[in-house]
This record gives structure tokens, C-alpha cells and sequence, in this order.
């Protein structure tokens, strides 16, 4: 689905990320994991070039292809892109509006203004992410209410309102408590039927819960990847294994 | 100093290693508790002459309302008022003839429009022109009258000033102890009831004016037949028409108001504070009565803000919306200070760059044929309350681009990458989800830039025309082009030709009052709505 082949990427004059080479498949939960600063989220947000809203960064060299379509190709829009890659942030971060606007939004821009293929829309994203049982009475109220977590599934339901093909997940349980974690981890594992996953995580369990293929990073390198249960079980570099099995980050 | 060495060496311990020590402290203050009072000391002067300022300015013009009460009380005593419902009738008379002679004019130029040679027109404009004479001249004897009454009555009122005069003079020089002098000065009280049966025994004449006067109305309006003018203004002749039969109509109540009047009928309280701020007249040192109705200049003030803003407002934002979300770093640097340093310009080289440039330009502007539609154009004064209102928008525009760009800029990172990653464009982000996230930093925006527009005075004084006069509004848009006086205008212009203590003086206080109330509401209004932002965006 996603193919990352020797990327180097720059922050102003520092380098980011050295020469990676991944493949990420269709339908699969794949997890990023690493130190902090290691470069795993600012891969992410390659995939979606939401790099491109800060300034100055650059690819050095080397491409990211979706489905073998060069995404820095002059020919691609990259509004489009992101209809095709969606993503959830670490802070849940709903408009000040509504919940039926905070879904609504991603059609809207598309320019839909069906009210009533907009109502769909919205109630099958809700309980797509498992929260419509939750909501359905105030949809008209403000997003800013709902609890923590409940704003988080908020946010990967307005994610997948849009239909992308891909979601990326930048630690989306970092500020959540246990329950809510499970309730998102829970609706990961029902996602990774329709789309592909991409998930930053910081905790070794979630990585081990929720992911087929696991990426660990370290100083802007890919280390190792591979099979979730590999990578936890029997890691090929030392360094994985010393991570992992938190002797350092 | 220390005294703690007389005592024997204490042991080592908890107890004394925290105890104070004992220093020399001037009245009784350490360094702390010094450094501590003079923040507090500079805090309590600006708040003590916050209060100041408030207090001068109501015991100042706190006497306004008794004295124009007592100036409204000599304007019904010595019969200015019954002479002025006479007058009411004329000016509505005045305003009947100018009608006719604006419908002549109007026909005049059509024909030469059409082709038609001048003495033509002015020819077929005979049956007209004897019809408006006639119109006009219908009011002489009851004007004649009028006039009579008004020297009469202007004649009462003055004596009545000598009359306080002399009482004030009396009591100064008795307060000087100087009481034979104070004896010698002459006063003699009006007698208000028999200076008034003169005027009162004028009803009969003017009811016979009043007869005479509605005769030679109709009869002028016989003379209107449908010849008098081509066919295609027959409808506007009849409406004048019109107007003039229910101008007619009403003479009867006239002399019924005039036999209902009573020079002792009481003047009600609060008619002095109605006065003041319902009045439709800033009318002073005249010979007949000073009016200090606030209601012009409040108007003219809005008016001249409201120009300002709708210029100022979707300048200044949307030069926001460019610097916070649309330009580059490079252009920030530049773009920011430049806007910025427009407040630094002092407000009377504006005003002066309007008096000398800007007035004049703008009238070439609206003398151009293709911005004839404009209503307004072309302007007849060069210095209006629209040239006042650019100048002031300029003004307007840093306060309301600094305060805006702030609003965007404090919208959390996070609204703009969500709406990003969902697919919006940059224009749909901005409108979307920018502006409605810190709509009310730009409402405060507005709100304190209205705040800087209604109490900016150079700039509306040099520019604004100062005419004391309400806009015009049956002209539309066109009120935007006619001269208008402000509330600070008025107070810099009178303020150093007054009298302290005079009810003009008080009058001018009074007009500071409104606006330092508005101008603190404005203030306010505005800190609540940014207390709401601060909450809602959490």
C-alpha cells in the first residue's frame, strides 16, 4: 500500500530521517515505535505531507508511493491526497462546533451539501468509530463537551467520514486513560478490516496488542521491522531488543 | 542596628535559625514590604485618577440639568415658546415653498433636457411660477405678526437676564461687604403675567392673519390648474398639492394650541434631561433661545464610526488573515510593523493630509460622470462626514490588525491541521474554522477599534465640516456626504470660548459624560466578549 524508498527528510539544516526503506501492507495495523525524537511521527506525517504546512522542511532524496503513485509528483493534489489519508492526532482536537458539524466537515469542503446524505454520513462514521449509541441524542451539541476519549473516537470518526483508504494515528491514546484506550484499541482492531492503519505509539503493549507489523526507530533510522510477534519474541538487532525490553528510551 | 548582640551566643538551633532578624527598619518597613508599597502606590494613583477624572467630569456638568431647566422655565415665562408655535407654522410653510421651487426646477431642467430653448421653458413655466409666487407670499401677514411677537418676547427674556444679573451682582458685592453698593443696584423683577397679556392679546390678530393666510393658500392653489405644468408632472403637482391642503388643514390646531398655552403651566422635571438628550437642536448664543439637544452630534459621531468601520474592519482583517495565515515569514516582518506604525502618525498630520488632499481629491472623484449613480455624488462640501470617515478607518486599522491578527494567531495549531488532514483547502480553513474559532477576538477587535474611531477628535474636527446639523436620511446613502459635527469636536472647538460655569460650559461637560459613558461600555463589552473567547477556546 505504502512503499518508503531511501527517504532522507530535513528539518531546516538537521536531518530527520536517514535513508528509509519500508512497505507498509493493505488492510493491516502497522506500528511505529521508538524514542522520542527518533523520527517516527514526522515519517508519518510524510505519508499525508502535512510536513508541507511547516516551513522549511524538505526531502532530501528518495520518494513515498501510495498504490505506486509518487505523492511529491508535481501532478498530485495534495488536497485529494489527504481525502485518501486520513489522520488522528495525538490531542484530540474537534472543532468548536458541533458533533454533527465536526463530521460533517470533511464532506462539506468537499462541497456535499445534502442534508440528508450529510446525516448518513455522520451517523454511520459515529458508529463506525463506536460512539453513535453514545451521541446520537445531542448531536447538535458542542464536540468541546464530550469526555477525553469520547473526543478522541470523535476525531477518527471525522477521519473516516471522509472514506479515506488510510488512516494514520499519531499516539492516539498518549493522552487517554486505560479505559478509553481500550475502547480506541478495540475500535482499531475493527477498522483494520476497511482500511490501513498506521499507528505512532510510545506504549509496548498497545504496539503488541493492536499491530500486525511492528517499525522501530531509532535516531531517524529504521532499525528493524517486521511481524508484530517477531519483533516482541525474537528481534534480529539488539538495539530492538534493548528497547523493547526497556533497558533504554 | 543589630541589638541581638547584647544577648550571650545562642545555642545552634531550629528555633533561632528561623527566627527574623532584627534590622533598622525606617517606618517600621523592610525592603520587601518598601518595594511592595511603591507597585501598590503606583496601581492606587492611576485607579485614584481614574476616579478623579470621573468625579470633575459629573460635578462639573451635574449643574447642567438645573440650569436648563431654569432656561427652559424663562423660554416658556417670557413667551418665546407661544411665539414659536407661530414659527413652527411658518418653518413648515418655508418648507412647502421649497418644495414647489425644487418641482419647478426639476421640470426646468427636463425641458432644457428635451431640447427645449430657456425662454421657452421658463414661458411654459408661467402658470407655475404665479402659482408658487402666490404660495410663497400666502404667509406675510401672520410672518409679519410673528416677527412682531418676537422682538416682544426677546425684549422680555432680556430684562429678565438683566434682572439675575443685577441679583448676582447684588450678592457679590454684599459677599465683598460692600452693602451700599449692592443697595444701589438697580433690579427690577419681571412681571412675567402682565409682560405676557401683550402677547395674549395678539390671539385675535393672529386669528385674523390665520383666516387670511388659509385664503390666500387655496386661492394660490386654484391657480396650480393641470395646465400649469407639461402632463407628465401632473402627478408630482398634485401631491404638492396635496401637501399644501393638509398643511392647510391644520391651522386649527395651531390656534388651538396658541389659546391652550399658559405661560405658568409648569415645566415638567425631567423635560431638562429629555431635552438634552432627545434634542434634535445644538443651538448656542443666540438671541432667542440656546438649545443644547445632544442628538445631532451623537449622530454625526456614530455616522462618521460607522464610515470608519466598514472601511477599517474588512481592511484590517483580512490584512490579518494574510499576515497570520497566508504569508510567508518574509513579508510578516515587514508587513506587521509597517501596518503598525500607521498609529505613530499624529492624528492632526491626518488630519491636515484630509483637509488639504483628501477632500479635495474625493470631491474630483464623485464629480466624474460614470460615479454619477453614487448616491451623494457629486458631494457639495469638500469636508464630509465620509472624507472624516476614511481618515478615521486608517486610524482604526492598526488597532483592529493587531488585536485580530493576535485572535487568529492564538487559534490553537491543531484546528488548522485537523481541518488540513481532513482535505480543506487553505480558504476553507481560514473561513471555516479560523475565523469562527476566535470570532470573538475579532468582535473585540471591532468593538475596541469602534472604541478608538468615536473618541478620535483632531482628525473629525478638521475634516468632518462641522456643521451642527442632523444628516439628511430621506437621501440614503447620500447622508454619508453631508458635513456633520461630533461630540469631541464640539468639545474641542467650544470649549475654550466658554464661561466656566455657564450653562454652555456645563452643556460641553455633559456631551464629555456621554461619551466617556460609551466609551467605557464600549471598553467593557468588549473585555466580556474576550473573556468568552479565552473560555470557548479552552
Amino acid at each position: 500500500m505504502i512503499a518508503v524508498e531511501k527517504l532522507d527528510f530535513f528539518y531546516g539544516a538537521s536531518q530527520a530521517l536517514h535513508g528509509i526503506d519500508l512497505r507498509i501492507p493493505e488492510n493491516r495495523v502497522t506500528a511505529f515505535i521508538g524514542p522520542s525524537g527518533c523520527g517516527k511521527s514526522t515519517l508519518l506525517r510524510c505519508f499525508n505531507r502535512m510536513n508541507d504546512l511547516i516551513d522549511g522542511t524538505r526531502i532530501g532524496s528518495g520518494r513515498i508511493l501510495i498504490q505506486g503513485v509518487d505523492i511529491h509528483d508535481p501532478d498530485v493534489d495534495v488536497i485529494s491526497l489527504r481525502r485518501q489519508v486520513g489522520m488522528v492526532f495525538q490531542k484530540s482536537n474537534p472543532f468548536p462546533k458541533s458533533i454533527f458539524e465536526n463530521i460533517a466537515y470533511g464532506l462539506e469542503v468537499q462541497g456535499v451539501k445534502n442534508r440528508r446524505r450529510l446525516e448518513e454520513v455522520v451517523e454511520k462514521s459515529l458508529r463506525g468509530a463506536a460512539l453513535w449509541e453514545e451521541v446520537k441524542d445531542r448531536l447538535h451539541t458542542s464536540a468541546l463537551g464530550l469526555s477525553g476519549g469520547q473526543q478522541q473516537r470523535l476525531c477518527i470518526a471525522r477521519a473516516i467520514a471522509v472514506e479515506p483508504r488510510i488512516i494514520l494515528m499519531d499516539e492516539p491514546c498518549s493522552a487517554l486513560d486505560p479505559i478509553a484506550t481500550a475502547k480506541v484499541e478495540e475500535l482499531i482492531h475493527e477498522l483494520k478490516r476497511s482500511y490501513t492503519i498506521v499507528i505512532v505509539t510510545h506504549n509496548m503493549q498497545q504496539a503488541g496488542r493492536c499491530s500486525d507489523l511492528t517499525a522501530f526507530f531509532y535516531l531517524g533510522r529504521l532499525v528493524e521491522m517486521g511481524r508484530t510477534e517477531k519483533i516482541f519474541t525474537n528481534p534480529v538487532q539488539t538495539q530492538t531488543e534493548d528497547y523493547i525490553s526497556g533497558r533504554f528510551g | 542596628m543589630p541589638d541581638s548582640q547584647s544577648t550571650p551566643a545562642p545555642e545552634r538551633s531550629v528555633a533561632l535559625a528561623i527566627r527574623k532578624e532584627k534590622r533598622f527598619r525606617p517606618l517600621g518597613l523592610t525592603a520587601d514590604s518598601a518595594i511592595r508599597r511603591f507597585f501598590q502606590g503606583n496601581a492606587a494613583f492611576a485607579i485614584l485618577a481614574l476616579v478623579l477624572i470621573m468625579v470633575f467630569l459629573l460635578r462639573e456638568g451635574a449643574g447642567f440639568f438645573g440650569q436648563n431647566s431654569r432656561g427652559i422655565r424663562v423660554y416658556r415665562l417670557a413667551g418665546l415658546e407661544y411665539v414659536d408655535i407661530i414659527k413652527g407654522q411658518l418653518d413648515r410653510h418655508a418648507e412647502l415653498t421649497r418644495a414647489a421651487n425644487a418641482l419647478r426646477l426639476k421640470i426646468y431642467s427636463d425641458a432644457l433636457a428635451k431640447g427645449a430653448a430657456p425662454q421657452a421653458a421658463t414661458a411654459a413655466l408661467a402658470g407655475f411660477d404665479a402659482f408658487a409666487e402666490a404660495l410663497g407670499d400666502a404667509s406675510e401677514d401672520v410672518r409679519s405678526l410673528a416677527s412682531d411677537l418676537t422682538e416682544q418676547a426677546a425684549a422680555v427674556k432680556q430684562r429678565e437676564q438683566i434682572y439675575q444679573d443685577s441679583i448676582e451682582q447684588k450678592a457679590m458685592l454684599i459677599r465683598a461687604g460692600k452693602a451700599g453698593a449692592a443697595a444701589a443696584v438697580s433690579s427690577v423683577a419681571v412681571d412675567f403675567g402682565r409682560e405676557i397679556k401683550a402677547l395674549s392679546a395678539s390671539l385675535p390678530i393672529y386669528k385674523d392673519a390665520n383666516r387670511l393666510f388659509a385664503k390666500k393658500l387655496n386661492a394660490s392653489l386654484a391657480m396650480a390648474g393641470p395646465q400649469s405644468v407639461p402632463a407628465a408632472w401632473t402627478p408630482q403637482l398634485s401631491g404638492l398639492k396635496a401637501a399644501a391642503e393638509r398643511y392647510a388643514a391644520t391651522f386649527p390646531e395651531v390656534e388651538a394650541e396658541l389659546a391652550a398655552w399658559r405661560y405658568d403651566a409648569p415645566v415638567p422635571w425631567y423635560r431638562s434631561v429629555t431635552a438634552f438628550l432627545f434634542g434634535r437642536q445644538w443651538l448656542t448664543a443666540s438671541f432667542w433661545q440656546d438649545w443644547y439637544g445632544i442628538i445631532p452630534l451623537f449622530i454625526g459621531s456614530l455616522l462618521v464610526s460607522l464610515i470608519a468601520l466598514l472601511i477599517a474592519v474588512p481592511l484590517g482583517v483580512v490584512a490579518a488573515i494574510y499576515v497570520s495565515e497566508v504569508a510567508g515569514t518574509g513579508e510578516k516582518t515587514w508587513i506587521k510593523p509597517a501596518i503598525e506604525f500607521i498609529a505613530a502618525i499624529p492624528s492632526v498630520v491626518l488630519g491636515f493630509f484630509g483637509v488639504a488632499i483628501l477632500g479635495q481629491s474625493l470631491r474630483a472623484v464623485s464629480e466624474t460622470t460614470w460615479l454619477a449613480w453614487v448616491p451623494g455624488f457629486p458631494m457639495s462640501e469638500r469636508l464630509n462626514a465620509f472624507t472624516a470617515g476614511c481618515l478615521l478607518a486608517f486610524m482604526a486599522i492598526p488597532t483592529i490588525f493587531s488585536l485580530a491578527e493576535d485572535a487568529l494567531t492564538n487559534v490553537p495549531r491543531h484546528f488548522k491541521e485537523a481541518s488540513f488532514a481532513l482535505g480543506a483547502t487553505r480558504l476553507q480553513t481560514i473561513l471555516r474554522v479560523l475565523v469562527p474559532a476566535s470570532l470573538s477576538g475579532l468582535i473585540s477587535a471591532i468593538l475596541l477599534g469602534f472604541g478608538r474611531v468615536i473618541g478620535e477628535t483632531m482628525v473629525v474636527l478638521l475634516c468632518a465640516g462641522n456643521r451642527i446639523a442632523i444628516p439628511d436620511f430621506t437621501q440614503g446613502l447620500g447622508a454619508f456626504f453631508q458635513p456633520v459635527h461630533t461630540m469631541t469636536g464640539i468639545i474641542a472647538q467650544e470649549m475654550g470660548e466658554v464661561v466656566p460655569g455657564s450653562i454652555h460650559y456645563r452643556a460641553l461637560f455633559m456631551v464629555g459624560i456621554v461619551l466617556f459613558l460609551l466609551a467605557l461600555g464600549i471598553n467593557y463589552v468588549a473585555q466580556r466578549v474576550v473573556q468568552r473567547y479565552r473560555i470557548s477556546i479552552g
